[in-house]
């Protein structure tokens, strides 16, 4: 083998892929994907009942928002996310800060805390219907029970992980705790508060979907159990993709929101 | 030239508890004087405990016997009359250059109008005048110990502790650092307390070294370099070509030597 025929390799190890390359691979395997999909549906190798083809999934998804109402649905599934998260950030931002920067408030919360992280959210779901009924406090108490423990455990962690020096320093300043815990902790952390909220948001729309699908006649799981009872899987298809594209939506808002809030974490050096 | 002590080491020592219900004694019995005004710095091997010596002088860790006086009183805890800079960067990252140096006087009440204008003379004073609005994560290293020292100075301290303040730095940083260090001295007339292993940087910084031993640190010697002359030179090349400087050098060589074999 002569040197001047040395062959480049595909996969080069830990070598960055180029932004073409890796514009044209990521649509490269969403092209197979819907390739895939439309020759199996239009050559009937599936049964089109059971796997519409993707242009009548996209069809439907339009005609469920423009002429059967399908936005109000999503409107109260989003209220939901938003309200029960909310709560939850509410009560798990400052009791995570306190829990990482005392020990002695850790001490009291974090035995109580960890052990809940271990039941799993939905099997509350059967106790949360008998306390609540069937309105909105169900739905919204399993996702704030679903992401809180989570998300203190998290912020708790991330507090800890404040350099020492920078406590000291405020220290040494002359700033006394509740000024150290404002002024140096809190902003110190915030980055990562932001990031874990970002993870725990994800993990509410699981959680919604479960509460909306088991125990709700409104949102985009009631929707999808009703088209189920029809035998409509374009729409339950379509709630699958609403689903999806409103997790992606949120997901930017709060990379935006990151990028917003904390500009001095841009590297400009 | 006596001068007065501003801060008086008096017969302290530390005991750290390890594991097993044991103690190691980190700081053995040691007592010294700061004067007003002077540059001191602690120098020894690793392992002398001049760095825990500092942290208690800053109220960071508490004596297990004996006391830090600060002229006076007997220290207990942090305060804004002792400033510290620390070997690992502390500039506050979401604040910019500015706001970082205006910290400590924001948070001691310090009236907004002051705040800016002791802030922006400091900042001049350290050499980050075109750099007030950029954020610290934009600096060098160097350049973030300037931030670090200039809001500490900007807040008044009686003394400024430094902690191998310049240990992270590339040489000729550290060198800049360090004439910077003399000029600041001279400008303010701050008390500094500066810990070191670096022989070069004691001797062109102290106006009295407090050479340390090890395991456990106990005060070896108190040493003044008299070929100084009792002058602050902020020139480092003119300082290592006195006469006298080499002899202190080799003396301070032989003494670190003579504590990492007892350490062995």
């Amino acid at each position: 083998m002569s040197s001047d025929n040395r062959s480049k390799p595909f996969l080069k190890l830990r070598h960055p892929a180029g932004r073409q390359q890796r514009l044209v691979s990521a649509l490269g395997i969403w092209a197979v994907f819907f390739g895939v999909w439309v020759i199996a549906s239009s050559t009937g190798m599936v049964n089109e009942l059971l796997v519409p083809a993707p242009q009548k999934v996209f069809a439907t998804t339009y005609d469920l928002f423009a002429a059967r109402g399908f936005a109000s649905d999503v409107l109260i599934s989003i209220s939901r996310v938003v309200g029960a998260f909310l709560m939850a950030c509410a009560v798990a931002v400052p009791l995570g800060v306190m829990m990482g920067s005392f020990p002695a408030v850790e001490a009291i919360f974090a035995p109580f805390v960890s052990a809940w992280r271990y039941l799993p959210a939905p099997s509350f779901i059967p106790i949360l219907l008998m306390w609540f009924g069937t309105g909105e406090a169900p739905k919204l108490a399993l996702l704030f029970i679903g992401v809180i423990f989570f998300l203190i455990t998290l912020i708790m962690d991330h507090t800890k992980n404040v350099r020492e020096e920078l406590v000291e320093t405020a220290l040494t300043l002359g700033a006394r705790r509740p000024t150290v815990v404002m002024k140096v902790i809190f902003p110190a952390v915030l980055p990562d508060i932001v990031v874990a909220m970002r993870q725990m948001l994800a993990m509410a729309w699981t959680y919604l979907v479960i509460a909306e699908i088991v125990a709700s006649t409104t949102g985009i799981g009631a929707m999808m159990m009703r088209a189920r009872r029809f035998l409509k899987t374009d729409e339950i298809l379509s709630g699958i993709i609403v689903i999806g594209a409103l997790g992606l939506l949120f997901d930017l808002a709060f990379a935006a929101l990151h990028r917003w809030m904390f500009p001095y974490l841009r590297k400009t050096r | 030239m006596e001068r007065d002590a501003i801060l008086e080491i008096r017969n302290v020592s530390k005991a750290f508890p390890l594991a097993g219900g044991r103690e190691l004694l980190a700081v053995d019995d040691i007592s010294f004087n700061v004067e007003r005004n002077s540059i001191c710095v602690l120098l020894g091997p690793s392992g002398c405990g001049k760095s825990t010596v500092l942290r208690m002088m800053a109220g960071l860790e508490t004596a297990s016997s004996g006391a830090v006086v600060i002229g006076g009183k007997t220290v207990d805890g942090p305060g804004r009359d002792r400033g510290m800079v620390f070997q690992a960067y502390t500039s506050f990252d979401w604040l910019s250059v500015q706001k970082n140096v205006e910290f400590g006087m924001k948070i001691n009440g310090v009236p907004a109008a002051e705040r800016r204008e002791r802030a922006a003379h400091f900042i001049n004073l350290v050499g980050l005048g075109k750099f007030a609005d950029a954020y610290p994560s934009q600096l060098s290293g160097g350049m973030r110990q300037r931030v670090a020292i200039a809001r500490t100075l900007a807040n008044d301290p009686e003394v400024l502790l430094m902690d191998e303040p310049f240990g992270a730095l590339d040489a000729e940083t550290r060198w800049l650092m360090q004439e910077l260090m003399i000029n600041v001295a001279e400008q303010t007339n701050t008390t500094m307390v500066i810990v070191t292993h670096d022989l070069e940087e004691a001797i062109f910084l102290a106006d009295k070294i407090i050479f340390l031993s090890s395991h456990p640190g106990r005060l070896k010697e108190e040493i003044v370099p008299a070929f100084k002359q009792g002058q602050r030179i902020a020139d480092k090349e003119r300082v290592v070509k006195l006469d006298g400087y080499g002899e202190l050098e080799a003396r301070l060589m032989r003494l670190m030597r003579e504590e990492g074999r007892h350490a062995e």
